[in-house]
């Protein structure tokens, strides 16, 4: 049982990195659709790293360095052309899908490395999230630099006349948010699961996208929801440990995503949106122009 | 960026005139070729090799121009499926889940109606035909519909809805030809039971009849758009949903009706795919290879800037690539995934060109007094 | 008061030669603005003279192409806003910089250099509160800045301009969303700003009466030139209007004679839910005949927009009726009301009456895509869509390139005057015009007026939203000042007169006024 649970926030992890990244990044007013392709990336880069030189530290490296390099780029398209932020996430996102597929082929396989140590059967990963929550948490709500990004992502002008440079302020969470959906992936292809495969994410990065928008911006809520998609995620891919013998292991998989969609849903009603809607940054997904 | 007392910019291009946009087209696709050659290289193959397998195979080889045929017909209907929400401004990137929806539709009818066997044929093969592709155009219409709702009435996020569609799709289809799924085959395990002969999908000049309706609906489309009510309202919807609002547009009507179209479209490409493809006619163990082709329909609508005339061409000579390196691959040991990567490629390429559509590079000098450092103090208060 | 010594002694802040440039517009040319330590100085003009971007580089915000700035007679550059209030300049914009989900005293201290590193609330609570005792503000510092008012609104803009160290105010068009008591309370406490705290105001407006009532002296620009330098004491009221517009003028459109037909419009107990949710069209019942003209006056935020939705069919009624020739249409949609002769010009030209990528022959369609008349065989049909829009552009002189020109390329005056042209060329019945002269030139928004006294002797209805209490009273029959999402009164024009409107407008005399 504590298996299934440690195993659980491991997945959790996964998915708290590439949200927090995600979180941060629209507190600023910057929507990235192409989460998923940020973590494929990074997976990859830091699996090929690591197999190479034979050292998880590298590895994981690279995976932060790759996700925030394409984080930069997402920001050049979206903060310095003000170009449409979804067209740049989806293209980063068929960009990576497509690239990773060809790059990681010949890779294809185990990582072969030894597992990274744990604690108590527990991944080092796990802490290391619960104290990013709260370290995004101390950022946003409790700094200068935080008040900066809040007032960016829901009032760029306000922000810029008040002496705040908003476009080297979106630049530093697209980064930051794009080395956080590096390490996700690098997690995932290092420790949670040390095998590469084609598109062997299948999804992960949407669902942490979800995960953002039901946290209504706030890292410890994203917490609990990382945590309970987590446990689920594992659940459908061992539902015999619940219900052995119940319907196909095959319908079990679509659970995690059968069950995003009510919640998009309930979080988008009108009765919901009067209630809890002020959390969303007024300006996301908006590109500021100066002056 | 600076460079001593030059300052290098972009800047918006006044009005880009209209022949841009097909050069910017052309040059995304040579960009991407040219960038693919670097895929080659790396793995220690002449060139020029490389690219005379992959489009002799394509485009000369009678067996690689019915493959090349084939998944032009399909990436058609997947291009069509992307590109009639993306008019409305709406992204429709459930295309492998509206494929699968599609696939098992068709699937179904035989199945419900106890045709999988030629001898007890219920009805006539050319109506079961018929009832198949109605069927599969309808649940891809009620896939896509599904999400149209949901963005319309609740303005839930579209793309979020549709990739966990993919995914939930994905499963069923496992679950469906998988482990003693119902639509197992008798034979093997981990695909379907195979189309009898009679219900394949009639062949026109050695071509599906597919064939036709995709190019019908390359015609079609356009002609909707530029010279309907209907597809004037969709373009309007696309460009500014609050003045379609104003102009009397029903969102709700408008989000449903392009998810509904697109939804057709995708499970079109499903159906062609699984019940036309000679050699084929079953949903083999591999459909992610062929759902996830599906997004390269993404690429080709917004390389054709939204026009279904302009995207024939350029689906055509994708799908050519697509098979090419696929065979070019096999037979010089290249590594897996090179058709996958031009589409990344694509994608970069063509996000590059928009921005070169849209602005352009220029030097300025940096006024001179920009240079020196002010002395910061504040005045007397 | 006396102005202070205005003999000219070294300014404190000068802007010599400043050109800028936009594609294809010459914003500023060789614009020269000096401003003396202590006073209150105008800069007055039209829209589109080129305050704003004037003001723009004063503050940061924007890099002149030619010219420089000079504090103290030392020439200085300001890259951005950060370097204008390092050295003392706030500026308050036209349209608030406030982030509304914050706190008043988070926007204060953001951006402060104070800020950097963990944020001490606590602290920067006690020195605001101070330097409020110091000034006699009084602002609520815990309240988030969207339960405000408008006018506490700007005293936090001019509060965190001064806790920045700001010794030089810049206040672009600060009256504009101000009711009249509020706009006078504003000026008083400039003056007491300057007189007795030793600030410098530079206050850029369009208008007359401010300038007359609070400035020491006055710079007028009229298309990015410096026309006029004068002391407002010595400068009279029409020679301002002459240098501010470039030669006299006919403000007043001629009063007609009203001659009432049918009833049209009835609204009975109106209310209208806002975006937030929250009940911001309370109980409004008024109506109107054909021929007639009602002027809904208010400040922006007071259920206007909402009103106007709700009889055109884009916003569900919370509750109350709508009856068009006595027939019920509260439900109807949007699509149903054109048809049935109701026409809408929303305030947002750009974002809701226009599609900026469409040609002007589309953008014509936007209302006629539905008509029978226009559409042949199934397709639109262009060339009498490609007729009508030449016929709207020669008659309501819109200057367009060409009818397939796209509409982004439109100033605002042509495309308020295409937008008119449009509705009004379905010959609506109803008109509801909302803030149909905001930001244009003194020439369009006289010709819109004329257009809209026009269409009522042909016997359209039309209910006129506007903050412009004089264009309320030069067009109206009736006059229904707006607070809060209800009416204070409709008054027949030839009673109303400005000072009660006006306080009607700020929530004053609600209760003793009359309803109809």
């Amino acid at each position: 049982m504590w298996e299934l649970v440690a195993r659980s926030l491991e997945a959790s992890t996964i998915f708290l990195f590439a949200a927090l990244g995600e979180l941060i990044d629209q507190r600023s007013g910057v929507l990235n659709v192409g989460l998923e392709g940020l973590m494929l990336f990074g997976g990859t880069a830091a699996f090929i790293t690591a197999q190479t030189t034979g050292s998880h530290a590298l590895g994981f490296l690279a995976g932060l360095a790759l996700g925030g390099l394409l984080g930069l780029g997402h920001g050049f398209f979206s903060i310095t052309l003000r170009g449409d932020q979804v067209v740049s996430g989806m293209g980063l996102w068929i960009l990576s899908f497509g690239l990773t597929t060809y790059l990681g082929s010949p890779y294809t396989g185990p990582l072969g490395l030894g597992r990274i140590p744990s604690l108590w059967g527990l991944s080092p990963f796990f802490p290391l999230g619960v104290a990013l929550v709260a370290i995004t948490w101390l950022l946003l709500f409790r700094t200068g630099l935080g008040l900066a990004i809040r007032s960016a992502g829901e009032n760029p002008a306000a922000a810029e006349a008040s002496g705040i440079p908003v476009t080297s302020i979106r630049f530093l969470c697209v980064t930051l948010g794009g080395m956080l959906a590096g390490l996700s992936g690098a997690t995932y292809t290092l420790s949670y699961n040390p095998v590469w495969n084609y598109n062997f994410l299948m999804g992960w990065g949407f669902v942490s996208l979800a995960l953002v928008f039901f946290s209504m911006w706030n890292p410890w809520i994203l917490l609990a929801g990382a945590s309970l998609f987590g446990i689920m995620w594992q659940l459908s891919l061992s539902p015999e440990l619940i219900l052995p013998g119940v319907l196909s292991r095959y319908v079990w998989r679509t659970v995690p995503f059968a069950i995003t969609i009510p919640i998009l849903c309930i979080i988008s009603t009108p009765w919901f949106r009067t209630r809890w809607g002020l959390a969303k940054p007024e300006a996301l997904g908006r590109p500021y122009a100066k002056g | 960026m600076r460079l001593g007392r030059y300052e290098l910019t972009l800047e918006p291009r006044p009005a880009p005139p209209a022949i841009f946009t097909a050069l910017t087209a052309v040059v995304a696709i040579l960009l991407a070729l040219a960038l693919s050659s670097f895929l080659f290289l790396s793995s220690h193959t002449r060139l020029i090799d490389a690219y005379r397998a992959v489009f002799s195979y394509a485009f000369f080889n009678p067996h690689g121009v019915l493959a090349t045929v084939h998944r032009s017909i399909y990436l058609l209907f997947c291009t069509y499926a992307f590109l009639v929400p993306f008019r409305a401004g709406l992204w429709n990137i459930g295309l492998p889940g509206q494929v699968y929806a599609g696939g098992l539709a068709a699937f179904a009818v035989p199945f419900v109606l106890r045709a999988h066997d030629p001898q007890t044929l219920p009805l006539p093969p050319g109506l079961l035909i018929v009832l198949m592709i109605a069927a599969a155009a309808a649940a891809g219409a009620a896939t896509g519909g599904f999400a149209g709702v949901l963005r319309a009435k609740l303005q839930v996020n579209e793309i979020l809805v549709t990739m966990m569609l993919n995914s939930i799709l994905f499963w069923l289809v496992a679950y469906m030809i998988k482990e003693g799924g119902p639509f197992m085959s008798a034979t093997g395990e981990g695909e379907s039971f195979g189309l009898p002969s009679s219900l394949h999908a009639p062949l026109l000049l050695g071509v599906p009849v597919t064939a036709a309706l995709a190019l019908g609906v390359a015609v079609l489309l356009d002609l909707l758009f530029a010279k309907t009510a209907l597809g004037y309202r969709i373009r309007a919807f696309g460009e500014n949903p609050a003045a379609a609002r104003y102009g009397g547009i029903i969102p709700v009507a408008l989000s449903l009706l392009v998810f509904l179209l697109g939804g057709a479209f995708a499970a079109l490409a499903g159906y062609h795919y699984f019940a036309a493809v000679p050699g084929v006619y079953k949903i083999p163990g591999n459909y992610g290879y062929y759902g996830d082709l599906g997004f390269y329909g993404i690429i080709a609508a917004l390389i054709a800037r939204g026009s279904s005339l302009g995207a024939v061409p350029i689906v055509v000579l994708f799908a050519g690539l697509s098979v090419g390196a696929r065979f070019a691959q096999g037979e010089l040991r290249l590594p897996f995934g090179v058709d996958y990567a031009l589409l990344g490629l694509l994608m970069m390429t063509f996000v590059a060109s928009h921005v070169l559509y849209h602005f352009r590079f220029a030097w300025r000098r940096i006024p001179s007094e920009a240079l020196q450092s002010v002395p910061t103090e504040l005045p007397e208060g | 008061m006396s102005p202070p010594d205005l003999a000219p002694t070294e300014p404190i802040l000068a802007a010599r030669g400043i050109t800028k440039r936009f594609p294809g517009v010459l914003a500023l040319d060789h614009v020269d603005l000096e401003i003396q330590a202590g006073e209150i100085h105008a800069v007055l003009g039209q829209n589109g003279a080129g305050k704003t971007t004037l003001m723009n580089i004063l503050f940061g915000l924007l890099q002149p192409d030619e010219g420089a700035l000079y504090l103290r007679e030392q020439r200085i550059r300001f890259r951005s806003p950060h370097d204008a209030l390092a050295r003392g300049i706030g500026m308050v914009h036209q349209t608030r910089r406030l982030v509304s989900a914050h706190t008043v005293l988070e926007n204060i201290v953001l951006g402060h250099p104070r800020t950097r590193g963990f944020l001490n609330l606590r602290g920067a609570r006690l020195e605001v509160e101070a330097l409020c005792n110091r000034y006699g503000f009084t602002v609520p510092l815990g309240a988030r800045v969207w339960q405000l008012s408008e006018g506490e609104r700007q005293w936090v803009e001019i509060l965190k301009a001064l806790y920045r160290g700001a010794r030089i105010l810049i206040l672009d068009e600060p009256t504009a969303a101000l009711t009249p008591p509020e706009v006078k309370t504003l000026l008083a406490g400039l003056q007491t700003l300057v007189r007795d705290h030793g600030v410098t105001v530079l206050l850029v407006t369009h208008k007359l009466p401010i300038v007359m009532a609070v400035s020491h002296r006055v710079t007028v620009l009229r298309s990015g030139r410096v026309v006029a330098r004068l002391r407002t004491a010595d400068a009279a009221e029409e020679v301002l209007v002459q240098h501010m517009i470039g030669r006299d003028i006919a403000f007043r459109t001629t009063n007609r004679s009203a001659e009432m037909g049918r009833p049209l419009l009835q609204v009975e107990q109106l209310s209208a839910f806002n975006d937030k949710g929250l009940l911001a069209l309370r109980g409004v019942s008024f109506s109107l005949r054909e021929g007639e003209v009602l002027g809904v006056a208010g400040v922006t935020g007071n259920g206007q927009e909402e009103l106007a939705q709700v009889l055109a069919g884009l916003r569900p009624a919370a509750s109350g009726r709508v009856r068009l020739d006595g027939r019920d249409v509260t439900r109807l949609s949007p699509l149903q009301r054109w048809r049935m002769g109701v026409g809408y010009v929303p305030a947002e030209r750009i974002e809701v009456a226009s599609i900026a990528a469409f040609s002007l022959v589309e953008n014509t369609a936007l209302n006629y895509h539905f008509d029978p008349a226009f559409i042949r065989r199934g397709l639109l049909d262009n060339a009498a869509l490609e007729q009508l829009t030449r016929r709207i552009v020669t008659t309501y002189n819109v200057k367009a390139p060409s009818q397939y020109a796209r509409a982004r390329h439109l100033s605002g005056g042509n495309l308020q005057k295409l937008i008119l042209g449009r509705v009004l060329s379905r010959n609506p019945r109803l008109l509801i015009a909302h803030l149909p002269t905001q930001g244009l030139d003194v020439e369009a928004a006289a010709f819109v007026r004329a257009t809209l006294v026009e269409a009522t002797a042909e016997g359209a209805a039309v209910l006129l939203i506007s903050e412009d209490l004089d264009e309320i009273l030069t067009l109206s029959d009736w006059v229904a000042p707006i607070y809060e999402g209800r009416f204070g009164a409709i008054i027949p024009r030839t009673e109303a007169d400005a000072e009660t409107v006006g306080a009607m407008m700020a929530g004053l005399g609600m209760k003793e006024a009359g309803v109809r």
